[in-house]
């Protein structure tokens, strides 16, 4: 019965996979370039639901991660001349090693607690990255003029598109495991997993791992992409409330989910965005992500999983 | 030196007040509130708005400000926490939503630009070569006295004594014929209006910014680290220990790192003593 | 023959109020030990206390000889102990058989992930508390009271337990559903499970243990078969007051 399914639902990622690769023939430049921001925004979406969605850890630090991977390979490469071949994985490794050191104590709160203390973490490195050492950090101002790994919508769209696809499949096979309900559980009812023999902190650092290697690849690549990197966009709330949203619209826990909620987003935001005054564009965002989340929590894919019935697979629990 | 010693006292009076507003909701909700540093900055916002926008004398713009705060509180709790408290995670989610949505509101109404308030009380207290401004010497007034009469509300007037039942035992609380939503929508007005007044007094202290509802969080989030839960000593010695720490950060090193030891000191209390100082139950 | 599980001077305060006072017991495997005793007594502590979802202030406890007192919840339950609570928990969201998927689940990242779950061992599992295919995918939300405390015995059941705690387990049911779980816990004992079960219904319990204590205000007050407890002045002055 499983193997039916699993089948299923590889035919679907392969399917998706074989439709995206075709998407450069049907579209313009300037769509694809959205639709790489929406690659972009599905890993990071991804690697917090792997940790926030799944176990109940509602993490405000991601962009810390995301920042310490693209602070890293920036400053590899404008400063050093470093090749990407390295500094990307240097990288990876800084957010593991980064989030470790500042995660794992969290890690000893709950709930809000938790949402606050790693919420802190984005903001020091806020203030740490305009006044220490600006020569090396670009200060306020960041750094530009960084190297890129591929020239060209076309290119950047594939590099993109595979990675996040890679990073899904991957994920989403992990979570298919017993480590998924195992975490899923700890959501529901922490104390209890405990009281099942399973050691929660162990699972909670694997999620959190996982979650930091995505976040460091999807921020290392992400801000070559975008060719600079600044304090300003990366260590602050509108960019963690836009990953957020992502992956709860689209529905968190799932990881199909925030692929869904981060192509939904993006365009939403594309196409709300010469309605609204710059200014006031996170109102309106916060609005509809409000409603949207207040009668739809369990998001994009709750509401598809309910009409088709047949998404199931996927949920913990069957 | 001296100065350092005054500041500090000062700075962790208030820091306290902050604290305490933050945790009131928590203890008989069991829902923490991150849109308690909405109610801050509307505070101080509010009061910018009525006493130099509109030039309303200082009292009545305080008043404007607390009432906002009240308001803002009240309405917090019956849209969004009232449908969801039983799902913290939904409420953790949409009070930073919430928050997103005020602070771009906020940027719309008044721009994004800093703004600088004039002190509640001009002027300054010299002593040898010391000086307090008065203003920040009213925010410790304040603060205290708040404090004081939280504390006396908290244990000598019927519905304080109540919102203590609740948050100790609900169901118990329930049974002896109290109404846990009707305290509960008293206590989010209460820590509306505490944090207006704790936002009107840190805008005079610093400056006026759409996104100062980020900092009073971590400020409290570290004091019910550092002091402990349930502890009232530990949040009154845990706000001292950050305002301190953060007054000398300023004064001596620089004003922008005035968070990083704050952040050193959670995650050392977190990993060498994660209940806290004074703290009788885990996190 | 050395006991199962021992607990020796047992110390838990609350702000000022001692919840458990130098209190000591024992059970030996294969037994039934019957815990009870007024509202507040200090029974559900009691348990906290043996599972680590409390620290004591002082005291120790051991099981098969082995000092557990400073062993983490998950390390006591991989050595055999496992306990219900006074309101079941469940996993909300999650299927009955996925419940007891989590209850079986070795605590071994590399083993969680390279097999999947043994489908025939749970369905044992569910039977052997009564749960056929139909009940097995069903949640939580849709089970009665006595179909949440055997749930809570299948998940307990899964991790293959020496020692069972129970707490207050007939509470909330139909007189239907107190046979099915005696039923069940009989069944249990005969293959060596050994408890400790709270009870408030003395009636369900007497016929279930081999030996009754009586705790009041965080101390023993008697110790002794069923009716020599329940018949001890001290015991009936506690429940009925002064």
């Amino acid at each position: 019965m499983a193997r039916a399914g699993l089948r299923k639902a590889l035919a679907g990622w392969a399917g998706f996979g074989i439709l995206m690769c075709l998407l450069p023939l049907v579209v313009s430049t300037g769509t694809l370039r959205i639709f790489i921001f929406a690659n972009f925004l599905a890993m990071f979406a991804m690697s917090w639901d792997i940790l926030s969605g799944r176990t109940g850890y509602i993490s405000f630090g991601h962009p810390f991660l995301i920042g310490i991977a693209g602070y890293t390979t920036a400053m590899l490469t404008y400063h050093l001349d470093v090749s990407l071949m390295l500094s990307i994985p240097a990288a990876v490794i800084a957010a593991m090693l980064a989030g470790t050191l500042f995660f794992v104590p969290a890690l000893r709160t709950r709930g809000t607690y938790f949402a606050l203390v790693t919420l802190a973490f984005m903001e020091l490195l806020y203030g740490l990255t305009q006044v220490v050492q600006p020569k090396l950090t670009g200060g306020t101002r960041g750094l530009s003029g960084l190297p890129a790994v591929v020239s060209g919508a076309v290119p950047n769209y594939y590099l993109s598109f595979l990675v996040m696809f890679v990073i899904g499949i991957s994920l989403w096979l992990i979570v298919r495991t017993r480590i998924g309900t195992a975490l899923s559980a700890i959501r529901m009812d922490e104390d209890a997993v405990k009281s099942t023999g399973l050691n929660t902190t162990k699972l909670k650092l694997f999620a959190f791992m996982v979650s930091a290697a995505v976040a460091g690849v999807a921020g290392a690549l992400y801000v070559h992409y975008l060719g600079s990197i600044a304090p300003r966009g990366i260590f602050e709330v509108n960019f963690l409330f836009t990953i957020l949203v992502a992956a709860l619209l689209g529905g968190a826990e799932t990881i199909i989910g925030p692929i869904i909620g981060a192509y939904f987003l993006t365009f939403l935001l594309e196409f709300l965005r010469p309605y609204i005054p710059g200014t006031g564009r996170y109102f309106i965002y916060g609005l509809v992500a409000l409603v949207l989340y207040y009668y739809a929590p369990k998001g994009l894919y709750g509401i598809l999983a309910a009409l088709l019935g047949r998404l199931k697979p996927d949920r913990p629990g069957t | 030196m001296g100065y350092i010693v005054v500041q500090g006292f000062l700075l962790s009076g208030l820091y306290a007040l902050i604290a305490v507003g933050f945790t009131m909701i928590f203890s008989v909700g069991r829902v923490l509130n991150l849109a308690y540093g909405v109610y801050i900055m509307l505070g101080g916002y509010a009061y910018y708005f009525a006493a130099q926008v509109l030039g309303m004398p200082k009292t009545v713009a305080f008043l404007f400000a607390v009432l906002t705060g009240i308001s803002f509180g009240v309405l917090t709790y019956l849209v969004l926490v009232k449908r969801l408290q039983h799902d913290p995670i939904a409420v953790e989610i949409s009070t930073l939503i919430l928050a997103v949505v005020m602070q771009s509101l906020v940027i719309l109404v008044f721009s994004a630009a800093p703004k600088s308030m004039w002190p509640l009380i001009p002027g300054a207290l010299h002593y040898e070569d010391l000086s307090i401004t008065n203003n920040i010497l009213l925010a410790m007034v304040v603060s205290w006295v708040v404090l004081g009469g939280l504390v006396l509300f908290v244990h000598k007037t019927h519905i304080g004594r109540a919102i203590r039942a609740v948050s100790m035992d609900r169901k118990g609380a329930i049974v002896s014929g109290i109404d846990p939503q009707r305290i509960n929508l008293i206590t989010w007005a209460i820590s509306g209006a505490l944090g207006a007044i704790a936002g009107v007094f840190l805008a005079t202290y610093t400056q006026l910014t759409p996104d100062m509802w980020v900092a009073p969080l971590i400020i409290a989030v570290a004091v019910v680290i550092v002091g402990g839960i349930g502890s009232i000593i530990g949040s009154l010695v845990a706000a001292h220990i950050i305002g301190f720490m953060e007054t000398i950060t300023t004064t001596l090193i620089t004003p922008e790192l005035r968070g990083v030891f704050t952040m050193l000191l959670i995650i050392t209390v977190l990993v060498a003593a994660p209940k806290g100082l004074f703290g009788k139950e885990d996190l | 023959m050395t006991a199962l599980l021992e607990a020796r001077n047992l110390f838990k305060r609350f702000g000022g109020l001692a919840a458990v006072k130098h209190l000591s017991l024992h059970v030996d495997p294969g037994e039934a030990l019957g815990l009870i005793g007024p509202n507040g007594a200090g029974k559900t502590t009691i348990f906290n206390l043996i599972m680590d979802e409390l620290k004591p202030d002082s005291g120790e406890i051991l099981f098969r000889d082995v000092d557990i007192t400073r062993k983490p919840t998950h390390e006591r339950v991989k050595q055999g102990i496992v306990r219900t609570y006074q309101v079941p928990r469940p996993f909300a969201d999650m299927t009955v058989a996925a419940n007891i998927r989590v209850g079986m689940m070795p605590d071994d990242l590399g083993s969680m992930m390279r097999h999947g779950p043994d489908l025939a061992r749970e369905r044992e599992i569910g039977l052997s508390v009564g749960f056929g295919d139909r009940e097995l995918a069903m949640y939580p939300g849709e089970l009665s009271m006595g179909d949440l405390r055997r749930l809570e015995l299948a998940r307990n059941l899964a991790a293959d337990p020496k020692l069972l705690l129970l707490d207050e387990v007939f509470a909330g049911l139909t007189v239907a559903e107190i046979g099915q779980i005696s039923d069940l816990l009989v069944a249990h004992k005969k293959q060596g499970l050994t408890y400790i079960i709270v009870s408030h219904d003395l009636r369900s319990l007497a016929p279930l243990v081999d030996r009754v204590i009586a705790i009041s205000f965080g101390e023993t007050i008697a110790e002794g078969s069923f009716s020599e407890v329940i018949e001890n002045e001290a015991v009936q002055k506690a429940y009925l007051g002064n």
